[in-house]
């Protein structure tokens, strides 16, 4: 007993001296839903989900910059502005480490910005690690995003679509029955922006999906890491995939997005759809979603720039 | 020959029931989520079910006679007509209950009452029945309940694995509920008459 106390001991003292020397600390969460990770480097606090792929990066936070978009696929989340420059209601499911909420939120002080989150703790660590405080403006409703889209009857003008667990989207989030109630809760000329993910199957099948809801979907890949963003509306006229159907959003928005958004490079993200493989792609819906197996199937492409 | 067929209809009820649970989590996820919350009411109903039908399987197999047949046709039909009520209208009722109940935990609480207790305690009533089946043909009590609850969890593995690698990947689950329905129609046909033949094995 007394060895297992000094070997604790020493354990203890050496993490708390090593954190003390550099400011810098990493701690573990296994909670309900995720095993999390909380990495402090200098002023840069990352959180991390645990999957059987690894570590998946969720977010990250500049406490030194907080508007500063730390995660590359959330400035490609920005592209709702090209289809709706004006987002006066933002419902986001799936908070992460609100790496979003800082710069839209700066940008957008009259906006209502909804979070969903499923799991507490990463509320908690939200405002105790990464400097996050829900406001009247910036609420998070600590529940399942379907429910919540069930439920709640606003309008809105985005709906983001960003909750994973563990690595891995729950399937309801994924069906077509989902994306009409999502389309449901959008106002006429609102946008449904959902992150997905490449090289696998399901990728295919996501979009195949969104389509069958949405008539115009346009994809943005961002660079290095796998995340496409899909833009999706319900809307058939104006094409919104020619980019010259897009809002000018550069003029619009250049005062807080000035060094920390380029709308140029945001533009050059777009990707055509995968035409072949999205027609060969399984629907997914309430009946039929075996996301787990889909996510778990390696593809070669998706598809061309 | 015989024995053989007889522990496969035992293993075709272990498949059937916890397969069934995996089903019973995608009917449930569009509605409440596939959290640990909803998990936990779905293999607490499970268990519960698993409890409560044993019970009365043990006072079914000491029954006598008629009572006994009767006992054994009412419980076939009660899982039948359970199962075929989730297949047809379980995605339906589910969707009624969650805008009954607006808080969560009752609300799964009761589509998994709803859906899944009474087939999977219909089921369970046929555990201890096959127990004396064997029993009452020689084999020791303790060796019987060991080898059916053995072959019987056997299944339930068999089931898990089944439906949640092979199944659900590939096809619909409201197909898979019918095929379920239909297998238990097969199954709980052949249990019936393996429990009331007389003669030995």
């Amino acid at each position: 007993m007394k060895i297992l106390r000094c070997v604790f001991g020493l354990a203890f003292a050496s993490t708390a001296l090593a954190a003390a020397e550099a400011g810098n600390y990493v701690e573990s969460f296994d909670t309900i839903y995720n095993s999390l990770t909380i990495e402090r480097t200098g002023s840069v606090v990352e959180l991390r989900a645990r999957s059987r792929r690894g570590e998946a990066l969720e977010s990250a936070v500049d406490l030194s910059d907080p508007l500063k978009l730390m995660v590359a696929y959330t400035r490609s989340l920005y592209a709702g502005l090209f289809f709706e420059p004006k987002p006066a209601r933002v419902l986001m499911i799936g908070l992460g480490g609100a790496g979003f909420h800082r710069l839209f939120s700066a940008a957008y002080p009259d906006s209502l910005l909804q979070s969903v989150e499923l799991d507490p703790k990463v509320l908690e660590l939200c405002e105790t690690r990464m400097g996050f405080k829900p406001t009247g403006k910036m609420p998070v409703a600590l529940t399942d995003g379907r429910m919540f889209v069930k439920r709640d009857k606003t309008q809105w003008d985005w709906i983001i679509l960003d909750a994973f667990r563990g690595g891995f989207v729950p399937p309801h989030l994924k069906t077509e029955e989902f994306y009409r109630e999502c389309a449901g809760r959008l106002g006429e000329r609102g946008v449904f922006i959902s992150n997905l993910h490449s090289g696998t199957e399901l990728f295919h099948s996501d979009i195949k999906t969104i389509r069958a809801v949405f008539p115009q979907v346009v994809l943005f890949e961002t660079e290095g890491r796998g995340n496409v963003i899909a833009c999706a509306v319900k809307y058939r006229t104006p094409d919104m995939t020619q980019p010259q159907n897009w809002a000018a959003v550069e003029k619009a928005v250049a005062g807080v997005f000035e060094g920390r958004l380029d709308f140029t490079a945001l533009k050059a993200e777009r990707m055509g759809i995968p035409t072949k493989q999205v027609e060969r792609a399984r629907l997914l819906t309430d009946d039929f979603s075996p996301v787990e197996f889909l996510d778990a199937m390696k593809t070669n492409n998706t598809g061309p720039k | 020959m015989s024995l053989i067929v007889f522990y496969l209809v035992v293993v075709t009820l272990g498949i059937l029931s916890m397969g069934f649970q995996m089903l019973g989590s995608r009917l449930l996820s569009p509605h409440f989520g596939s959290a640990i919350d909803v998990w936990a009411c779905l293999i607490s109903t499970f268990l519960a079910a698993f409890s409560i039908g044993s019970m009365a399987g043990g006072v079914i197999s000491n029954l006598q006679g008629a009572a006994r047949r009767r006992s054994q046709l009412i419980c076939a039909l009660a899982a039948v007509v359970s199962l075929a009520v989730t297949a047809l209208f379980g995605r339906a009722l589910v969707g009624q209950i969650e805008i009954a109940v607006a808080a969560v935990f009752p609300g799964v609480l009761a589509s998994c009452l709803a859906l899944f207790f009474v087939p999977v305690t219909a089921l369970s009533t046929f555990s201890p029945q096959c127990v004396q089946f064997l029993a009452q043909r020689g084999m020791a009590p303790g060796k019987a309940s060991g080898l059916v609850y053995g072959v019987s969890t056997l299944g339930n593995i068999a089931g898990v694995m089944l439906t949640t690698f092979v199944l659900i990947p590939h096809f619909r689950v409201s197909t898979l509920l019918y095929v379920w329905l239909a297998v238990a129609v097969l199954n709980l046909a052949a249990l019936l008459r393996f429990l009331r033949t007389p003669t030995s094995l």
